[in-house]
């Protein structure tokens, strides 16, 4: 069907009276009541929760800010926060620019019909179905430095130094961010991928005739084009990469000392290995509000006309 | 005729696609030798990179004798009905999205996925508490509630995308024949849309499958964990002379995933890609 006759048709079925014989809001109900149960009273619990000496256990609580004050005044907080900062960073840059290498070679690719660029495609979706966990094990097996670690094994062929991939703290952050990018990357390789093919050919066709070398239109055409991609992209990862630490927790478990250790698995180990449920929760709330916080700064930069 | 230019452009792609793609390969393709190397291998590190003497034994050991099975089974159970409720859950919503026009409709829409964006972390604390006192913790039923709710956003725009897909003169037909509202939705929107649905269900499936910090909280009781959880606990039990055994483990926890993504890469990449370009 032609799209502005199915366009005409839903208009015009969204204004007869007796299509909505029942209310709109009675179809929106189960979704409510879910997202009611499940997320806004929860929230609304966690921020009442960090005003009260609350603990796993139970028992009697009392509403106090001095739980708020324990947490923040934490002298471990700052370290937790630089590592957050660290891994979030180069975990969203590394993923951005993988990602975008790929979708580029896909792209090309498919416009040139070389065979194999499909292969890719799916050999990079196939790390980001593995699940977190098992990703943590996975490469904990190939950082390990043991006989069987790969990496070092394979130094050892070649007769050059063995590295410390987790027992250093310094590598084991870098450690985590390659696990961690490892899975991440095909996300944004899709994102940036369907960003690409929707870039006007003609613009390309113009700047062809213009004789720009290739870089030049990477830089000033495919670059511009893909700027909301990029910058919604870069909202959802960082968040997604703020939210989990399974990967990490199966990888090093925080460590060695608290090296690898990110505000959100601070806050899941306050909450349930100290049972320090007002901590948690005022931990899991300062999360929350740094999500937002840079999921409104990367909206600053969102070009007006894409809004 | 290809340009010499063009011909050093398509080299250098190539070398380009040969270099990520070992990248994303050699993880899973240590593990598969780790998970098919006898103990003795395992000390030969990477010399034995093709064992000598591979083996499936491993797979049997951890399958009978380390409760893989059921682990497999409770991952299966568990992201199977979480999916399955997310889209029952979803489907009325989101054909509300796609069918009326009314006021708030695409502020509701960007809300629920602004939903997706609150860490599961900051949910489950007060959860943990509200299913103690239901009684649900230690139980499937209160695991596979939080599943459906945490998969409910992205399902929500799944299955919108499915439902502007279904020509709406097929519901106006049914109107004529004297089916209901709700009745059409049943009987002519539903099935219409059941490619759209099944991919839906299928990554709702995917996605359960490594949920790792609900039940791993939720649970505490060995019989009940899903695969996620019980990799995780083996790894931390396990000692280098059973890393045979733990890769084993491993590749059996990933392999449903991704032959579920191999079978459906294509519906699963379009509805990303649809979700991709609308987000």
């Amino acid at each position: 069907m032609p799209k502005p006759i199915a366009q005409a048709l839903s208009r015009r079925t969204a204004t007869t009276p007796e299509a909505s014989s029942i209310p709109y809001w009675a179809w929106l109900l189960p979704v409510m009541l879910v997202i009611g149960a499940f997320y806004i009273y929860p929230i609304i619990d966690a921020l009442r929760l960090a005003f009260t000496d609350a603990t796993l256990t139970g028992g009697a609580e009392s509403y106090t800010v001095r739980s708020l004050q324990r947490v923040l005044s934490n002298p471990a907080l700052p370290t937790i926060l630089s590592n957050t900062a660290i891994f979030t960073a180069a975990s969203v840059v590394g993923q951005q620019l993988l990602g975008l290498s790929v979708a580029l070679l896909v792209v090309r690719g498919e416009r040139h019909h070389l065979p194999g660029m499909l292969v890719l495609r799916t050999i990079v979706l196939a790390a980001w179905v593995v699940p977190g966990i098992a990703n943590g094990v996975i490469w904990s097996m190939l950082f390990s430095e043991s006989p069987f670690g790969a990496i070092n094994g394979v130094l050892r062929l070649l007769e050059l130094p063995t590295v410390a991939w987790l027992s250093n703290p310094a590598n084991a952050m870098l450690s985590a961010i390659i696990a961690n990018v490892w899975q991440g990357t095909a996300f944004s390789m899709i994102v940036l991928y369907a960003a690409l093919k929707s870039v006007d050919p003609s613009l390309y066709e113009a700047a062809a005739v213009d004789g720009a070398p290739a870089w030049e239109r990477f830089w000033f055409i495919t670059l511009p084009q893909l700027k909301a991609a990029i910058l919604v992209n870069s909202i959802l990862i960082t968040i997604q990469t703020l939210n989990t630490f399974d990967a990490i927790l199966a990888l090093t478990g925080g460590g060695p000392g608290r090296a690898t250790e990110v505000l959100s698995l601070f806050a899941y180990n306050t909450v349930f290995y100290q049972f320090d449920l007002a901590g948690g929760s005022a931990l899991s709330i300062l999360l929350l509000l740094i999500s937002l916080v840079l999921a409104a700064l990367y909206m600053l930069f969102m070009p007006k006309r894409d809004m | 005729m290809v340009s010499r230019g063009g011909i050093l452009a398509n080299v250098a792609t190539y070398a380009a696609a040969v270099l990520i793609a070992a990248f994303f390969l050699v993880p899973l393709t240590w593990l598969v030798s780790l998970a098919l190397r006898t103990p003795q291998e395992i000390f030969f590190g990477a010399s034995r990179f093709i064992p000598e003497n591979p083996t499936l034994d491993n797979f049997g050991q951890v399958l009978r004798d380390r409760g893989f099975l059921n682990y497999l089974w409770n991952a299966l159970k568990l992201s199977g009905l979480g999916a399955l409720g997310s889209v029952i859950v979803a489907a009325p919503a989101a054909y509300a999205f796609s069918r009326f026009d009314f006021r708030g409709r695409g502020v509701m829409m960007m809300a629920i996925l602004a939903v997706q964006m609150v860490s599961g972390l900051v949910i489950l604390i007060p959860l943990y508490r509200y299913m103690g006192w239901l009684g649900l913790l230690e139980t499937h039923v209160g695991v596979i509630a939080i599943y459906i709710a945490i998969g409910l956003p992205i399902t929500v725009w799944l299955l919108k995308t499915a439902f502007d897909g279904v020509p709406i003169v097929l519901e106006e037909a049914a109107a004529i024949d004297g089916y209901g509202h709700f009745e059409t939705f049943l009987r002519i929107t539903l099935p219409l849309a059941s490619p759209g649905m099944a991919s839906a269900l299928i990554l709702n499936m995917i996605l359960n499958w490594s949920q790792f910090l609900v039940p791993f909280i939720m649970l505490s009781r060995d019989a009940q964990w899903p695969i996620s959880v019980a990799i995780y606990n083996y790894a931390g039990s396990t000692t280098a002379s059973t890393t045979h055994l733990l890769a084993a483990a491993c590749l059996i926890t990933i392999l449903p995933a991704i032959l579920a993504f191999l079978l459906l890469q294509r519906a699963i990449v379009s509805a990303l890609t649809a979700g991709a370009i609308k987000g």
